[in-house]
């Protein structure tokens, strides 16, 4: 089943001349709109016109989430504000949030092509979507939500959390399809289990997952529990939002909708780009939004590139699971927490530079942060109460800022292991 | 007013007898020592006979101390000793932080040591020397019980 086979099952020909056509644009109007990426193609003596074929897109330059920082909030906008419809953000590296806009054209794209992923996974309009996807700046709620109702389903805005609601409405309303994070739906098969209710008295027959990293034994282990079909989605706010690739009912690697979007994997230490098949980081263009358009953006995921002709009839090309990040950026129950922004919020309590260590865990099927802190002769009292507020006001600072539950543990100095005299800040000890 | 050594330690085993042995390689004599434990931290409070030099090695080995000022009060070792003392304090509405005993070699009564908040400290030696069964010790009296 397709949502929109002439586009999905585009011979590769046809394909790569409609994405030249629309690079060449594409590269045009942020040269000409956005002093940004002219001042990058002036420092590299390069003209839009030197865009002849796809393969000179390997000469462009790159985009990278500090770009987007420093021209914050609306600085890589091409269009003037008026013409932007709505504006999501994403955790970036320090306190400030990456901040995206879309034009009405970008979420009539946006839409369309989550209504493909949608499709792919075996939805269509009669499903009934429960969509436990977070609803606000961040996209993963709004996105599944205008694919949804792009495709004529039902969908069910019930946002995140509250899992003894999620169950009554899974059961009352006969949702059939679960949208949310991977680790969430391992918790609710969870919290059915020990509720006596079994999967198959549900409707539920397929779930779509995404915004983590999860691994083929977390999908078995979801699609037995939960008596379902699982599909690996990807997105990132910068380029879109979910649904940028999704996988097919062959559940072996995730269609990159080419005719939006040109994927590339380069070795994030040369820069260079690879041949299909190699390991390396993905990088991302997107060839028709207006709102912000990004040239070959930096996403520091980690993955290949299947070139083979999928069995499902589509000729967009396939990504493979990711395999990791080519950044320390952790991501923690669907929110990206990095290192740095830890540093800034203990650089702001402690007034001197912390030394600190993230360890990650999953602990059951929820991920857990802890941060260990070393504990400085001015932050020490001999009060234990002191101490335990100190901890306190680490923890509500990190949750209002990067908005995840972290556990705070003091140290003692030196304690924790220097590499070349800086801390090794990240240790994750999840096995996904 | 008695100079007592606050340290930071990990709630682990060995961390404590780190800092024993740190002291006892440097030959400083350890007077009195109580441990308040929290989940993953405690803190060590210890009297000891040569305050200076104790603070000095500690540091010296990256270990996190500070010196909190507390009273040293001796009473009678009988029944009803103690409540003497913390009677005392609660008429004067002062709030104990923590209390301990310090074990003293050469007297048979009691010594406790006390650790009231900053600002109540010179109300509540005023209040304790006006009891006449409280005996409140400076720190070269306490060192040598």
């Amino acid at each position: 089943m397709y949502w929109n086979k002439s586009y999905e099952c585009m011979p590769r020909e046809k394909l790569q001349e409609l994405q030249l056509e629309r690079l060449k644009r594409m590269v045009n109007r942020i040269y000409h709109d956005v002093p940004f990426y002219r001042n990058k193609f002036q420092e590299k003596g390069l003209l839009p016109e030197d865009v002849k074929t796809l393969e000179d897109l390997q000469n462009l330059p790159f985009t990278t989430k500090v770009d987007l920082r420093d021209n914050y909030p609306y600085g890589l906008f091409t269009v003037p504000l008026e013409q932007i419809v709505r504006i999501h953000a994403s955790s970036g590296t320090t306190g400030k949030p990456t901040v995206v806009g879309y034009t009405r054209n970008d979420i009539s794209m946006w839409s369309e092509l989550m209504a493909r992923c949608l499709v792919a996974a075996g939805a269509g309009p009669h499903s009934v979507i429960q969509n436990a996807y977070g609803y606000g700046l961040f996209t993963g709620g709004l996105g599944v939500h205008y694919g949804a109702e792009r495709l004529g389903a039902s969908i069910i805005p019930i946002s995140g959390g509250n899992t003894a609601k999620q169950i009554m409405i899974m059961q009352d309303f006969g949702s059939t399809v679960l949208t949310c994070t991977p680790s969430y739906a391992i918790y609710l098969a969870e919290v059915l289990a020990e509720s006596g209710i079994d999967p198959a008295s549900l409707k539920i027959r397929a779930g779509i997952f995404g915004a983590e990293p999860w691994s083929e034994n977390i999908r078995k282990d979801i699609e037995k529990k939960l008596k379902i079909k699982a599909y690996d989605i990807y997105g990132l706010s910068e380029i879109m939002g979910p649904g940028v690739a999704i996988e097919c009912e062959c559940q072996d690697g995730l269609h990159v909708w080419e005719d939006h979007f040109i994927p590339e994997i380069i070795d994030p230490v040369t820069l260079k780009v690879l041949p299909y098949g190699e390991q390396g980081e993905l990088v991302i263009t997107t060839i028709t939004k207006e709102g912000i358009p990004i040239l070959r953006y930096r996403t520091r995921d980690i993955t290949t590139i299947k070139p083979e002709p999928c069995a499902c009839g589509r000729t967009h090309l396939r990504i493979s699971r990711l395999q990791g990040r080519s950044d320390d950026m952790l991501i923690i129950r669907g929110v990206n927490v990095f290192p740095t922004q830890i540093e800034s919020v203990l650089l702001e309590i402690g007034e001197v530079e912390p030394h600190y260590q993230l360890v990650v865990r999953r602990d059951g099927s929820l991920d857990t942060l802890e941060i260990k802190v070393e504990l400085s002769e001015a932050l020490f009292s001999d009060r234990i109460s002191n101490l335990e507020n100190l901890e306190k006001r680490i923890r509500d600072r990190i949750q209002s800022i990067i908005g995840v539950n972290a556990k705070v543990s003091l140290v003692e100095p030196k304690s924790l292991p220097r590499s070349e005299g800086k801390s090794q800040r990240v240790v994750d000890l999840r096995e996904i | 007013m008695i100079r007592q050594v606050s340290i930071f330690i990990e709630n682990h085993e060995g961390r404590l007898n780190n800092v024993l042995k740190i002291l006892a390689e440097n030959k400083i004599n350890i007077r009195s020592l109580n441990i308040a434990d929290a989940t993953d931290f405690g803190i060590v409070r210890l009297i000891l006979q040569e305050t200076e030099k104790g603070i000095e090695v500690l540091k010296k080995n990256d270990i996190i101390t500070t010196v909190t000022p507390v009273l040293a009060a001796e009473i009678s070792d009988d029944p009803g000793g103690l409540s003497t003392l913390v009677d005392a304090l609660t008429q004067a509405k002062i709030n104990i932080v923590y209390a301990y005993s310090f074990l003293p070699k050469k007297t048979d009564n009691a010594i406790i040591i006390i650790r009231v908040d900053d600002e109540v400290q010179q109300k509540a030696i005023d209040t304790l020397e006006k009891v006449a069964e409280i005996n409140l010790l400076d720190r070269e009296t306490l060192l040598l019980k």
